[in-house]
């Protein structure tokens, strides 16, 4: 019993002087000279560990050329063999493969961020990673938003869970479609400067994929699946950034998604079938008078652009500050104030900041010039929003007439449900 | 009639322009984005001359498992008796009971060489990644514990999330074939 008190105070002795002398050693001391590398006379050889590879089951190329090719099929099912039944078989695969296997990551929705953040600060991303972003935007530039309905797995889970999709109606759905371009630009704006991605953090889905996942994240993710079965995808119409982009390439795309391949009879059965409200009902061509009245009105709106883009650039500006929270360097002001001060190195992020040389007063120098850069990028974001706005008003105005339904141009994702009812296919 | 067909020839072109000056944006965007010298793709690496063990790799990886463990340069281990890494401050003894342990699971294993040395091995299986081993060893030992990204087990998401609270900036993207920081190969200094 003695001896063993005794051993621990030796031990602790000893553990305390060779603390002290680490401690004391200066930094410029390396640490691998503290204890020396002893050597054996029992014949002992240390093996190294082994070091596993990453395991990315198929090469860069491989993976540009299995999204080239799976959107290739995607088009010609779309376009050719104009069957739901398929669509939605491949759109299975599609999900096994870019979601299960490929575990989600990296998708094209979330390249926007690395794409931007290398615009701006130059640093060069691997060509595997731009063809990512790229890709799926040629492809609706030539044939609609096909990538949505099939390719994404975000999109093909959802499709999984629409079971009795209700209308929206008009003034939610325009309002509800103003928060992708909120999400766009404010992702935009955190990866430029250095606040993380958060489009990949606000990602409900990819821990279904991962098969592992926080609750919170499961939670979302299932709520938003559950929301589904009665507002069709909602994650895709109301918050999925990389949409915008979709939509702005699809709207100008070469060909779009054609609801029969014969003449349309007006029959209205893939209007009730859409679960997008994507179908645009046919209406009779102006008379001169009301022509001339909406030209008007459309005149007006032209005028008025300025002034949207204007209020969007003073909102951003205003809600930059607030944005500018989600940023570490902020953050970790916030945090320094609001703590005693023998509590700061509870606190990792503090002690590392103390660590590097820093003090308070510079943490918040540096807080005050992020959140500059935070209104700015903002500002920006509000024109975009506010054009884009602005855009989407003046399309309102509808001076030509229309003798059939037809698939919107930017709202289509391409299901295929109106091939399966279409009478006249 | 003619009329008509004017319009549509030039709608048609108006389109193609459009299309054409979007697709030129998207492809410039790529040739100004890419790096020219290899199409490979980047995985997460943990930098261990700027780790600072606050313990955040075990719990804030996107997996239930850390894909963070902690790895042993064993070139650079002077293999003490009294290692910082293996032993608590307050060991009672200096013996492999579990009380006088570090780790919190028994992953840092310790084997008798010959006096007075002690070989340590990790056991990735039961290593969370919380790095008190490697907070004992980085600052009171030779600092050959450390901490990587297992890359059998990391899923490589494109924005990491433990890179994304890490305190300390220690997370880095190194290119796939060359993966690993190992302590032991890289130059002292950051």
């Amino acid at each position: 019993m003695r001896s063993n008190i005794l051993e621990n105070c030796m031990l602790n002795i000893g553990y305390w002087i060779l603390a002290a002398v680490a401690m004391a050693a200066p930094l410029t001391l390396t640490a691998a000279s503290r204890f020396p590398q002893p050597e054996f006379d029992s014949g002992y050889v240390a093996h190294k560990m082994p070091h596993p590879a990453p395991d990315f089951a198929v090469t860069p190329m491989m993976d540009i050329l299995i999204l080239v090719v799976a959107l290739c099929i995607a088009v010609v099912l779309v376009r050719k063999v104009r069957s739901r039944n398929w669509i939605l078989f491949f759109g299975l695969i599609c999900l096994g493969w870019f979601g299960f296997i490929r575990n989600g990551c990296f998708c094209p929705i979330g390249t926007i961020q690395n794409v931007a953040l290398s615009l701006f600060t130059g640093v060069r991303l691997p060509l595997v990673m731009g063809l990512f972003f790229a890709v799926p935007l040629i492809f609706s530039l030539l044939s609609g938003r096909v990538f949505c309905s099939v390719i994404c797995p975000l999109g093909a889970l959802q499709e999984l869970f629409i079971v009795k999709p209700l209308r929206m109606p008009k003034s939610l759905d325009a309002t509800l479609r103003i928060i992708p371009l909120i999400v766009l630009s404010v992702g935009i704006v955190c990866a430029v400067n250095g606040a993380g991605f958060i489009i990949c953090r606000t990602d409900p889905f990819v821990g279904i994929f991962r098969q592992s996942a926080a609750l919170p994240m499961l939670l979302t993710g299932m709520g938003v699946l559950l929301v589904g079965t009665v507002v069709a995808r909602p994650y895709c119409r109301y918050f999925c950034p990389y949409g915008v982009l979709l939509e702005i390439c699809s709207l100008i795309s070469w060909k779009q998604v054609e609801l029969t391949s014969n003449e349309c009879i007006n029959c209205r059965l893939c209007v009730g079938m859409c679960p997008v409200d994507a179908i645009e009902a046919p209406r009779p061509a102006l008379s001169d008078k009301v022509r001339g009245r909406q030209f008007k009105q459309f005149l007006y709106l032209l005028v008025f652009l300025p002034i949207i883009i204007l209020a969007g650039a003073g909102v951003g500006h205003l809600a930059g500050a607030g944005v500018a929270q989600l940023h570490p360097g902020v953050m970790l002001v916030e945090k320094w104030q609001s703590v005693e001060e023998h509590d700061e190195d509870l606190f990792p992020s503090i002690e590392a900041f103390k660590r590097s040389g820093g003090t308070i007063e510079q943490a918040k120098m540096q807080a005050a010039e992020i959140v500059g850069r935070f209104r700015e990028g903002c500002m920006y974001s509000g024109v975009f929003i506010g054009l884009i706005l602005g855009l989407r008003l003046l399309v309102l105005s509808k001076l030509q007439g229309r003798k059939v339904h037809q698939a919107s141009r930017s709202r289509c994702v391409a299901c295929g449900r109106c091939f399966s009812v279409c009478p006249n296919k | 009639m003619k009329n008509e067909d004017k319009d549509l020839t030039r709608r048609k072109t108006i389109g193609w322009i459009l299309r054409a000056g979007i697709g030129a944006v998207i492809a410039a965007i790529v040739v100004k984005t890419s790096r020219r010298s290899s199409g490979g793709r980047l995985v997460w690496q943990i930098d261990p001359r700027k780790c600072i063990q606050c313990g955040k790799c075990e719990t804030a990886c996107v997996l239930q498992q850390s894909a963070v463990k902690c790895v042993h340069g064993i070139q650079m281990c002077g293999y003490c008796k009294l290692c910082f890494g293996y032993f608590k401050p307050d060991a009672p003894r200096l013996d492999e009971a579990a009380e006088n342990q570090i780790c919190p699971t028994g992953a840092l294993i310790r084997k008798f060489i010959e006096p007075p040395y002690f070989e340590y091995t990790v056991d990735e299986d039961l290593c969370t990644g919380c790095g008190l081993c490697v907070k004992g060893c980085t600052n009171f030992g030779n600092g050959s514990l450390y901490l990587q990204v297992r890359h059998d087990i990391c899923v490589n998401c494109n924005a990491c999330r433990i890179a994304e609270v890490c305190p300390s900036d220690a997370f880095v993207q190194v290119p796939e074939n060359d993966p690993y920081l190992l302590k032991e190969l890289l130059p002292r200094e950051t």
